[in-house]
């Protein structure tokens, strides 16, 4: 049975501007008090086919965790993206995943219909599709034992949790000039 | 009849396992197979029941879902009460669920659409224990317990009132268990397995009964469920697949001698469930007939593999409905309303049909109180019996009382209001955390939010705890139609049926075509809403040629032979028994080493050393320091001679000996583990000129205090307020917490044995068996040198535990059971407790006891006479002693207990057994001691000067007890006399 399940995720100031940071207002419950902190994850999605292009943009540390409901912001500063996936992971081992597809577009309907070819960033907005989160649960070991937790890791690496996510953390996605690379050509359609 | 398939009903396709009505009708739970997980679903009734409640988009049809098993779900089950529900799965565990009331509607995030969780359920106890899936669970009829059988081939047995407590794990069947029943008065428990047999246990001893073979001997190929049903009145026990002349076939068993004569045939393939309608009916009076009584009749549905239904009334010799092609699958599980009139089927396709009869269908039900009366004219007493059942015919004579017993409805009203305004506004009390609403805290959240660096520079976020876990306080679900479970559903419970039946005809029809979509063309809906074309099939011939003979009135009264008191009795004592002898265990090898040899003094020494080091490594001191086992033997005046000790006796007449602590070097005592005090004695450390002292050392938190003393401490104690040791030259040293001396060292008659301290008071048992308590602080003596002779005399008896009360009351556990305490006030030993006493075995008190936690009263009596929770054993016991023998034995024990309570001075526990005691006379209306204890405690009225009459009881106001007396008496209105004057009384007294 889940220690933890996640009771919402509330995206906050949504929709706004593009270059203002994400915030995710996430509230869980718990029902017995947690030995470590969890650990939350904004994950961008490079490609839909594949875990390889997954990139961390933020990760967080929650705790500690008495049995009781509780609630944090999630506020990260990478911009850009256009799915972005929320992840909490307790001892490695990814329990619940939840998924938001974000649009991109310009506020003025003139720009709308005949976008730049350069992107103007300062007259984009951000909507993150909040209403219709994808959400994914997992089944993870929540005891203490790590030796058991190691040996169904060994064991069963098919189980898709603990496994950590093949990819490399970027940190301070905020900076201006990172922006275009993080932009994936394709899914660019209404800029 | 009408049918019904809810579409909305469903597991996303997947199959549903198991379904159950909640007690009060306004929900029910289905189980089953989830999105890679098990899953348990709970359902509003209303929109089953109403159209109108269907189409209202503001009624919720799911209340709740828990996808917490982590494989398929084979059973879900309310308790009687629909306080909890137990779901078992495949997973090997069985988790009880209780409404939480303290959160208001959530959602399940992320699950499409808005399936918002009305209702809160949370998992108060996950039971692990099976090593394979569980494949049904079931509350007995008190939900004291709660069944669970398994493919691992076990059926264990869990106390519903301390789970995870196990009961027994009834071991004997050779196959997958794959259903339970207990018997509706709750003296057996029956399952049925895929070895081929049906076994019934029984639960005075959890003992196999009987296991019947002969039917199942054919039965071949296996069924995913073998759900098996008691019929209310308890005469007959249903079995699943069976088989006839290779045919398939439900087995009736016949209570009385398990003969199994008849059977439910026509089904095609194997019978996966049989379920008892809750109800007894009796044939509908018809207008003008001629009232002749009817004989009671019983319900029965059958489903099958065959994916048909069939519905059977015990009078009648063919179904009174069969359904063909009723799902695409096997059924797998029906559950009944409990008025009796409605039916939930459902099967493996994941779909599920209900049935709603009328009572010109199925009979008239007879009311709980004519049950009750089945049960007890048969059975003595059922556990279903209600002391309102008693009154209905009583009249009020007092408007007094009258205004009391509506001042009682009143105040449930208000709590039933209450607690329906807690959940209405649910919402909004949990969104209030220190009286910040949840949006003021949402809107700070970021700011406010701690956030932190952990030391390898990660962001680390505290996050802000909204709302507290429920610890499962007693909140009460309310079971009447009354209360907000039934959502939207704005008639009593009762009544939808009614309402149903009162839709038009041609509605009714469009409604049934509509959704019973997946209905097979064949069943026409004018056929199933017309009863007058329902036809039971040629095949469906009940063999119940005898039924005339066997009338749910039919004496199977299962009187006690002499033989089986005995039986009973035997096997409690082994039960009681055994623990003492545990106990014991530890003591006997000290008891056996025979003091006079010095090595073996040595060898004895050194075990205690070793004993108290162990426990001080474990730090796990005994809780209770109070609580001292100790082994005094009784040694012959032979042996006393050999002793250098008995020298000093002044008086060697004596016969009695106990065992003198040898004198070690050093040794720790722990007295308290909170606050945390121990004891250290080193003997003979200081040389101070030749002269050698020994050490005291005190401990208590942290703080400690050390003392010398000229001879060599032999034992030590200690309580909150003094510290005591017994030195050699027998002498006893006082010391206050802070180790100031409190008194000369005092002088003893005879070398200490055993010393102890309780508050104040201070005893010590000396070897020639004599026992001292001496009030320390007051300084005056409680017990001056008693000698033990009487307890101990006459056999090889020892002291196995010593208890000294609060209070100063010495209390000797003797290892025959027995425990006694002495009586300062009348010079005498009193016996108030026996571990064998048959008493205690006998009585039934259950529904005296004001709730399930003050049946965990402490005390000084409920420590020697220990805690184990005996209601089991006499929930057990309940059957097998006619009414006026248990009532007798009740009384009796309950009486001892007030007593003892009052002997030993412990006034929490005297209030306790006296309100008990009170509680059960006025439920079985003993009128001559209720209105003397009224009379002892109101006392004399008007004053005079010859009253002895003591005002108060063991620390406690008399008439204060009578007034909390008061509202018991008025519960049964047959006392509405004493009731009125006892307030009068009272009235008077206060307005003097």
């Amino acid at each position: 049975m889940a220690k933890v399940s996640v009771l919402n995720v509330a995206v906050l100031e949504n929709p706004s501007p593009f270059h203002s940071p994400f915030r995710f207002e996430i509230s869980f419950e718990c029902s017995e008090a947690l030995a470590d902190d969890l650990e939350w994850k904004i994950i961008y999605v490079g490609s839909a086919e594949s875990e390889e292009f997954d990139q961390i943009l933020d990760s967080v540390l929650v705790g500690p965790v008495p049995a009781g409901r509780h609630m944090f912001v999630f506020q990260t500063d990478a911009v850009g993206v256009t799915v972005v996936l929320i992840t909490c992971t307790y001892h490695g081992q990814e329990f619940i995943r939840v998924g938001y597809y974000v649009n991109n577009e310009y506020l003025n309907p003139e720009l709308r219909e005949n976008p730049p070819m350069k992107p103007d960033f300062s007259q984009l907005q951000r909507n993150i599709l909040a209403s219709n989160p994808r959400v994914t649960r997992f089944h993870i070991n929540w005891d203490n034992n790590m030796d058991r937790l190691e040996a169904i890791e060994t064991q069963d690496p098919s189980l898709g949790c603990g496994l950590p996510l093949n990819c490399t953390p970027i940190k301070g996605l905020g900076l201006p000039g990172c922006i275009p690379g993080l932009l994936p050509e394709n899914s660019m359609d209404c800029i | 009849m009408k049918l019904l398939k809810p579409t909305w009903v469903n597991h996303n396709g997947k199959p549903i396992f198991s379904v159950d009505i909640h007690p009060d009708g306004t929900k029910f739970a289905t189980g089953g197979q989830g999105q890679d997980s098990g899953k348990v679903v709970i359902w509003n009734m209303s929109p089953v029941l109403q159209e109108d409640d269907e189409k209202d988009e503001n009624i919720p049809k799911m209340l709740c879902q828990m996808d917490n098993h982590l494989a398929c779900v084979n059973c879900v089950r309310w308790s009687n009460s629909g306080m909890y529900l137990a779901s078992g799965g495949d997973d090997k565990l069985i988790m009880v669920w209780k409404r939480a009331t303290y959160i208001g509607p959530s959602t399940v995030f992320g699950s499409s659409g808005k399936l918002a969780n009305v209702e809160q359920w949370r998992c108060v106890s996950i039971l692990r224990n099976h090593s394979g899936d569980v494949m049904d669970v079931a509350w007995s009829p008190h939900d004291a317990w709660l069944a669970s059988c398994s493919v691992d081939n076990t059926v264990v047995i869990w106390n519903a009132v301390k789970f995870p407590e196990i009961l027994a794990t009834l071991r004997g069947h050779s196959g997958l268990v794959k259903g339970l029943t207990w018997d509706p008065v709750g003296k057996y428990i029956a399952s049925q397995a895929d070895d081929r047999s049906l076994k019934v246990w029984r639960t005075l001893d959890w003992q196999l009964e009987t296991s019947i073979t002969k039917p199942f001997d054919e039965c071949g190929g296996t069924t995913h469920v073998l759900r098996l049903s008691w019929s209310p009145d308890g005469h007959y026990l249903v079995s699943a697949h069976a088989m006839n002349n290779s045919g398939p076939t439900a087995q009736i068993i016949e209570r009385e001698g398990w003969k199994t004569n008849m059977d439910f045939v026509g089904h095609r393939k194997a019978v996966t469930v049989v379920k008892f309608n809750p109800k007894i009916f009796k044939k509908k009076q018809k207008n003008g007939s001629s009232a002749k009584p009817s004989c009671p009749y019983c319900c029965c549905a059958v489903g099958s593999k065959d994916r048909s239904l069939s519905v059977w009334l015990t009078c009648l010799k063919r179904p009174l409905v069969v359904i063909h092609e009723l799902f695409d699958k096997s059924i797998m599980d029906i559950s009944w309303t409990l008025n009796g009139l409605g039916i939930l089927v459902c099967s493996m396709d994941g779909s599920v049909a209900f049935l709603d009869f009328s009572q010109d269908e199925l009979g008239d039900p007879l009311s709980e109180e004519e049950k009750s009366r089945i049960h007890q004219s048969t059975y003595g007493k059922s556990l279903a019996i209600m002391t309102e059942a008693q009154l209905s015919t009583a009249v009020i004579e007092n408007p007094e009382m009258l205004k009391y017993q509506r001042r009682q409805q009143q105040q449930q009203l208000d709590q039933k209001s209450a607690a329906t305004r807690e959940m209405g506004s649910a919402t909004s009390v949990a969104g209030v955390v220190n009286g910040e609403s949840l949006e003021d805290i949402r809107k700070n959240l970021l700011k406010k939010q701690v956030e932190t660096r952990t030391a390898d520079g990660r962001r680390r976020i505290t996050p802000l705890c909204i709302a507290q876990l429920d610890t499962g306080s007693p909140q009460l679900l309310p079971l009447d139609s009354s209360t907000p479970n039934s959502f939207g559903a704005s008639k009593p419970c009762t009544e939808p049926v009614v309402a149903a039946s009162a839709r038009p005809a041609g509605d009714s029809v469009n409604k049934d075509s509509m959704n019973a979509t997946s209905t097979p063309a064949a069943l026409s809906p004018s056929v199933l809403t017309t009863p007058s074309k329902i036809e039971p099939m040629k095949a469906f011939d009940s063999r119940f040629t005898e039924r005339s003979k066997a009338t749910p009135g039919a004496p199977a009264l299962t009187s006690m032979t002499p033989t089986a008191v005995e039986r009973l009795k035997e096997q409690n004592l082994v039960k009681e028994l055994r623990p003492r002898d545990l106990l014991e265990s530890s003591s006997d090898s000290d008891e056996k080493v025979p003091l006079a040899k010095a090595s073996s003094l040595s060898k004895r020494k050194l075990e205690l050393e070793v004993e108290t080091v162990e426990k001080k490594k474990k730090g796990r001191p005994r809780k209770d320091s109070r609580l001292m086992p100790v082994s005094l033997s009784v040694q012959s005046p032979a042996a006393l001679t050999a002793e250098k000790e008995a020298m000093c006796l002044s008086a060697p007449a004596l016969a009695l000996k106990l065992p003198i602590p040898s004198p070690q070097r050093a040794f720790t005592l722990q007295v308290s583990s909170d606050p945390s005090m121990y004891i250290e004695v080193e003997n003979e450390v200081t040389v101070v000129g030749g002269v050698k002292l020994s050490r005291l050392k005190c401990n208590r938190e942290g703080k400690e205090w050390e003392t010398v003393l000229t001879s060599r401490i032999l034992t030590a104690a200690g309580s909150c307020d003094v510290v005591c040791v017994a030195c050699e030259k027998r002498m006893l040293s006082v010391f206050s917490t802070c180790g100031r001396r409190l008194l000369s060292p005092i002088l003893l008659p005879s070398p200490i044995s055993t010393l102890h301290c309780t508050g104040s008071y201070v005893m010590a048992l000396t070897a020639a068996a004599t026992l001292s308590v001496w009030d320390v602080h007051r300084q005056v003596v409680v017990v001056k040198e008693e000698s033990l002779h009487s307890i101990l005399a006459g056999s090889d008896m020892t002291v196995s535990q010593i208890l000294l009360t609060q209070h100063g009351i010495p209390v000797m556990n003797l290892s025959d059971g027995k425990a006694y305490c002495f009586n300062p006030s009348l010079s005498t030993w009193n016996l108030v407790s026996d571990k064998q006493d048959s008493l205690a075995q006998c009585a039934d008190f259950r529904s005296s006891l004001p709730s399930q936690d003050a049946m965990l009263c402490s005390g000084p009596l409920a420590i020697i006479q220990g805690r184990t929770s005996n209601s089991g054993r006499q929930a057990a016991r309940l059957f097998s002693v006619p009414h006026v023998v248990q009532q007798e034995t009740t009384l009796a024990y309950l009486e001892n207990q007030v007593a003892a309570a009052l002997t030993l001075q412990s006034s929490h526990e005297y209030r306790h057994w006296l309100l008990v005691y009170a509680r059960y006379l006025v439920n079985e209306g003993f009128e001559y001691r209720l209105r003397e204890i009224c009379k002892d405690l109101l006392g004399p009225v008007h004053y005079s000067t010859g009253s002895q009459w003591e005002s108060t009881v063991v620390g406690l106001r008399k008439r204060e007890l009578l007034k909390e007396l008061l509202p018991v008496i008025g519960q049964n209105l047959r006392f509405q006399r004493l009731f009125t004057e006892c307030q009068e009384q009272l009235d008077i007294l206060r307005d003097k």
